[in-house]
């Protein structure tokens, strides 16, 4: 079975006796959450028809409605969603700062890799603003470090060279055999000293140059180098930063790029998105009569990437900026909340549709409860790596979502909530 | 003026910091276990890791409430010892370093109050005496 705690999408995992192995700490609470709640309608009990009727109205009636995450929902719920902004002329953004990255990748302006090819070749691994050991807890020993690989038969111990680049000193740097900290503010410079030590310059700059040319060296010397991006790089480095710094990198070695993100299926919603932009190039809202432009509508986070490229506002100033057009905003499985508490104060309707109890409940119009992916409701996902994997539910179901053995009463998934949606309105 | 401290003005000593965001692997399992309104979530979220050097400075304890206020709000946390100097060392290659200046607190919505996240968000902070933030009291317009 798969974990959908996070997007490696381990598919050895087990439940045997409300135990699961052997997950990390993440995926075993997330399999065995059970931080439910009841559908709602400004913050009254209903039924769950009762919840997905009045989501549908507020859809209708939106003039400028926008839809939130998607990146924990299985792809299957992805392709409803993206039929149903399409037809309400809703924009979509996963509010996620990796959005940008894996555009790059998914254009191919950028080198990649699967896990696997990390496991088998890789001799430098460059963790650059991620903190695997408290995100993604089984990258190092499944994929990134610990293991034998095919060409890599000696594992960490003499084939690998493992190297953090972050603001701190995170968990994962304590195995790593290279530490470079970044001095808060010059995040884009390390990147132009890198680029020019990787030239043979010497850099003038506010870091210790005998230190950036010694990493330039490793990296010039890898046979097979990998980066795993992760918030701290996609987020302060310019993005033409990343692409041009991969060019250079790969006019000595063979360098790959992987986005280290959290959410488990944001890798796919890309591609769902890039699939109906291509099949759809403008359509008509008949219900509001706006007529929207999917290719830029359906793709918001391109548009922010291109927003981003200055990296002179924050990704959370500019997600509420683009919040506040909106008059009604759909979170699946994305606590806009805990993201964006300013969000609370934006005049747009909010509905949610969720697994688990999150803050965002606290302040939407409209909750909805829905079966969590990969655990009461099967489906596909694609892994951090591109690769799709398919996701059966983890739990004895006696019917859809319903789980016998604790008691759990069904939930209905959040694919089916869309279709129903989609009906409606 | 020479030998003049600033501090010794103020009712409580302050210093200003920036912060930066961190992933908890036992917060985001306490979310997953407990839910966002535990206990168990908040102890982990609700905290500010500061360097030793900086705690001394504003005559804060390790485990102590401290209040912190950028220019975009004021909340309550508890205040940590940096994780060198814990038995949770980070054992970095060249030995632990420390960083007075900055704190670190863990994605949140305690976070999230005092400014826009990744960017480091410039704050004060200073002891407090004050219960910790709570959730709904963050967020305006929210109801549990």
């Amino acid at each position: 079975m798969a974990c959908t705690g996070c997007a490696l999408l381990c598919e050895d995992i087990d439940v045997r006796d409300g135990e699961v192995r052997p997950a990390c700490r993440i995926g075993a609470a997330h399999i065995l959450s059970r931080q439910q709640v009841d559908p709602m309608v400004d913050h009254e009990v209903v039924s769950i028809d009762d919840a997905i009727g009045h989501a549908a109205a507020l859809l209708a009636d939106a003039k400028r409605p926008m839809f939130l995450g998607f990146g924990n929902s299985v792809t299957e719920t992805q392709e409803t969603g993206v039929r149903l902004a399409e037809k309400i002329g809703a924009g979509i953004d996963t509010c996620s700062s990796h959005a940008c990255l894996i555009d790059d990748i998914v254009h191919s302006r950028v080198r990649t890799c699967t896990l696997p090819e990390v496991r088998d070749m890789a001799d430098v691994i460059l963790f650059w603003g991620a903190d695997p050991m408290n995100t993604h807890p089984r990258l190092l020993s499944g994929y990134a470090y610990y293991p034998r690989g095919k060409n890599r038969q000696h594992g960490w111990e003499e084939d690998r060279t493992a190297i953090t680049i972050d603001v701190r000193r995170s968990h994962t740097a304590s195995i790593c055999k290279g530490v470079h900290k970044i001095v808060l503010g010059h995040e884009a410079e390390f990147v132009d000293a890198l680029m020019l030590a990787l030239r043979n310059k010497v850099p003038k700059t506010v870091y210790d140059s005998k230190q950036i040319l010694k990493l330039a060296g490793t990296l010039k010397k890898a046979e097979f180098g990998v980066i795993f991006a992760g918030p701290g790089l996609v987020e302060s480095v310019p993005r033409d930063a990343i692409i041009q710094l991969m060019d250079e990198l790969n006019k000595f070695s063979d360098f790959r790029i992987l986005p280290l993100h959290s959410p488990y299926n944001l890798r796919s919603i890309a591609a769902v998105k890039t699939a109906a932009t291509t099949n759809t190039n403008t359509t008509a809202d008949v219900t509001t009569g706006a007529t929207t432009d999917i290719t830029t509508n359906t793709t918001t986070d391109a548009a922010a990437a291109h927003e981003h490229q200055g990296i002179s506002t924050s990704t959370s100033k500019l997600t509420l900026n683009r919040l506040r057009e909106a008059d009604c905003l759909l979170c699946v499985g994305f606590d806009l909340i805990s993201s964006l508490p300013q969000a609370c104060d934006i005049d747009a309707s909010i509905i949610m549709i969720d697994p688990n109890e999150t803050l965002t409940a606290g302040c939407a119009d409209v909750v909805i409860p829905c079966a969590a992916g990969g655990v009461d409701i099967a489906g596909t996902a694609m892994r951090l790596d591109g690769v799709e994997i398919d996701i059966p539910n983890i739990m004895e179901t006696g019917q859809a979502g319903a789980n016998l053995r604790t008691g759990t009463p069904a939930r209905m998934s959040d694919a089916s909530i869309m279709s129903r949606l989609l009906e409606a309105v | 003026m020479p030998g003049i401290k600033i501090d010794q003005f103020l009712a409580a000593p302050e210093r200003e910091i920036m912060i930066v965001e961190y992933q908890d692997i036992f917060q985001t399992e306490a979310a997953l276990k407990h839910g966002k309104f535990s206990k168990e979530y908040q102890d982990l979220s609700a905290v500010i890791r500061l360097d030793p050097a900086d705690l001394k400075k504003i005559d804060a304890g390790d485990g102590r409430p401290v209040k912190i206020s950028s220019e975009y709000g004021t909340i309550v946390v508890t205040a940590k010892k940096s994780e060198g100097d814990t038995k949770h060392d980070v054992r970095a290659n060249e030995g632990h370093q420390g960083h007075p200046g900055v704190g670190y607190m863990p994605a949140s919505v305690w976070l999230n109050i005092l400014g826009s996240t990744p960017a480091p968000i410039s704050a004060k902070v200073s002891q407090s005496q004050q219960k910790i933030s709570a959730v709904d009291e963050l967020i305006p317009g929210f109801k549990v």
